[in-house]
């Protein structure tokens, strides 16, 4: 369709909108390498120098190094955990058509409707109850089970597309159901597994609350992102060292999306709604 | 999108063939390796989710108290209590003003960027960026827009408004308000881009014979396109509705702890509070009881008026 000049408040809005995107992200990297007068003198400056010196305090302040260390060892395990749960799952419901299997996929898509806050409390009874509390590891359990309701409707999607032919050739050549798992539907499955590995690696990367209340403010625990908001406590109003953690722990984030943008992207677009 | 709507037909095509190796129970079911999944699944998830109910029923002062059976004991403290009221208000503004913007704008940008305007890509990219920042980050952003000598005040004052400018975060009046700006600044660009994905697959043509017919965009925008995806709105609005009910309690967490006084404080945050600054348990989870509650109704009545209608 054509766009005439009636789209002029369209694009006039729109763009106003990205500017709103921008300018704080501009003003958050660009402060991050300046003091606070330079700061209050001109907020919307380019920093006249790249001094790392507020990433390194950042850095130190909030144990930022080893906060990272924690991220990265529960996103990992948990995906690691998601995966093993869900791909066996996955291919369970997706090859049988029984009425049992048709039901637990119900339970699991009706999954996306229960709000994992509303049981944050239960959840640290149970964490105490089974010893983890103040621990990663509970973390590490809990979390996949936050994840099994979009990882199990999507791998099962893509599991779906598999044809039969395929599983009763390797069955004539003799193989086992793990067999058939292994080397038919996983292969085949890679795209599926990936969406659900870059859904889940945002998510739990991401994940503030429960990490807060359950893994605690322990330095040599806590998750970059109960880490990040100390920093506003820790500084008063040193916004330059604020900024500069902020930049520090998107990074992951964005190189991951830069690199995989437009798999990014469909993931997103897919993990959002599947009902 | 089009590349993960992998078609249902795979199991229709799909049939039994009888082999000397692994009998016919085996191939058909392994329904059993779903097993670690569930329970998994009910252990975390609906475990507590149950548990919140009898939480609810019960009078504990806090963890290391002893706990009583209060049975509604606790509805009728919550009921009475005003702050729980300020809460319900404060949270039906915030549904209100956020949910109905977000939708509507998304909806709308959602319409231009699928009609790959110049720029588009560019757009696109930016606007997945909130989607991609994690809650503390976003927080942290709105903290130095918003403190007293923030990004918006600094900004203000330098085009000569100062009389405008205000502790945004520190004053009862502008303290929700900034929460739900924080709503919107991040659900809008990620919401636009949901919808402009499911709306680059709906066929050209569909626009192109109401454009025939003399309708205008504002007109195919609402009248054609909408209908055609009516219930996928009505699933992104169920998403969001859920996400700003009980989300909302990270951002108040981070950025007002509910105040001043309790003009920001939302129904998901004080479950948050009472449980763990104020620990009063049952209220807690009473409110939770409430808020769970709210959360279903609320789908139910997204989901019928958005139902398919034609």
């Amino acid at each position: 369709m054509k766009l005439g000049k009636s789209w002029l408040p369209a694009h006039v809005l729109v763009w106003t909108y990205v500017v709103l995107l921008v300018v704080p992200l501009y003003y958050f990297l660009s402060s991050a390498f300046k003091t606070n007068e330079e700061i209050f003198a001109s907020p919307f400056a380019p920093p006249s120098s790249l001094d790392p010196g507020n990433f390194s305090t950042a850095f130190h302040r909030a144990d930022l190094g080893l906060a990272v260390v924690n991220s990265g060892l529960v996103t990992g395990f948990s995906l690691v955990l998601t995966l093993a749960l869900a791909i066996p799952a996955a291919f369970a419901l997706a090859r049988s058509t029984g009425r049992l299997a048709s039901a637990l996929e119900k339970v699991f898509s009706l999954g996306f409707l229960v709000p994992t806050f509303a049981a944050l409390f239960p959840t640290f009874l149970l964490a105490a109850a089974t010893g983890l509390f103040h621990t990663r590891t509970f973390m590490v359990l809990f979390l996949p089970a936050t994840a099994m309701p979009l990882s199990v409707v999507i791998l099962v999607q893509f599991m779906r597309t598999v044809p039969g032919e395929m599983e009763e050739a390797a069955r004539i050549d003799g193989a086992s159901t793990f067999a058939v798992l292994r080397h038919v539907y996983m292969p085949m499955c890679l795209p599926g597994i990936a969406t659900v590995l870059l859904l889940n690696f945002l998510t739990f990367w991401n994940e503030y609350l429960y990490s807060l209340v359950i893994i605690g403010p322990d330095p040599a625990q806590r998750t970059v992102q109960v880490a990040l908001p100390t920093l506003k406590a820790i500084t008063g109003t040193d916004y330059g060292v604020l900024t500069a953690g902020t930049v520090l722990t998107l990074v992951p984030v964005w190189v991951v999306y830069t690199v995989l943008q437009k798999r990014m992207q469909r993931a997103l677009i897919s993990g959002a709604v599947k009902m | 999108m089009t590349t993960l709507t992998p078609t249902r037909g795979g199991t229709a095509s799909r049939r039994p063939v009888p082999s000397p190796s692994a009998p016919g129970r085996v191939r058909e079911g392994g329904t059993i390796l779903a097993v670690p999944a569930l329970v998994w699944y009910l252990v975390f998830m609906v475990g507590p989710l149950a548990a919140i109910f009898v939480v609810a029923a019960l009078h504990w002062p806090g963890m290391l108290q002893p706990v009583t059976f209060a049975g509604l004991g606790n509805v009728r403290t919550v009921l009475d209590d005003p702050v729980f009221w300020e809460a319900v208000r404060n949270t039906a503004v915030q549904l209100a003003v956020a949910l109905p913007v977000m939708i509507g704008c998304a909806y709308m940008l959602g319409y231009y960027v699928a009609q790959r305007p110049p720029g588009h890509r560019v757009v696109r990219y930016l606007l997945f960026v909130p989607g991609l920042i994690s809650t503390p980050a976003k927080a942290m952003v709105f903290y130095a827009a918003l403190s007293p000598d923030g990004l918006v005040n600094g900004a203000l004052t330098a085009v000569g408004l100062e009389s405008l400018t205000d502790a945004w975060l520190a004053s009862p009046s502008t303290a929700l308000g900034a929460l739900i700006a924080l709503d919107l600044w991040s659900g809008i660009g990620f919401t636009a881009v949901l919808f402009a994905a499911r709306l680059s697959s709906v066929p050209d043509e569909v626009g192109e014979a109401a454009q025939l017919d003399g309708a205008g965009h504002w007109r195919t925008m609402w009248r054609v396109h909408f209908p055609v995806i009516r219930d996928y709105v009505g699933v992104v609005t169920m998403l969001q509705f859920l996400w700003t009910l009980f989300g909302s309690a990270q951002h108040v967490l981070l950025l007002t702890q509910g105040g001043p006084g309790a003009s920001s404080t939302t129904l998901s945050f004080l479950v948050y509070q009472k449980a763990f600054i104020a620990a009063d348990l049952g209220y807690s989870q009473t409110v939770g009881v409430f808020l769970f509650l709210t959360g279903l109704v609320g789908l139910l009545l997204i989901r019928r008026s958005f139902r398919q209608n034609y």
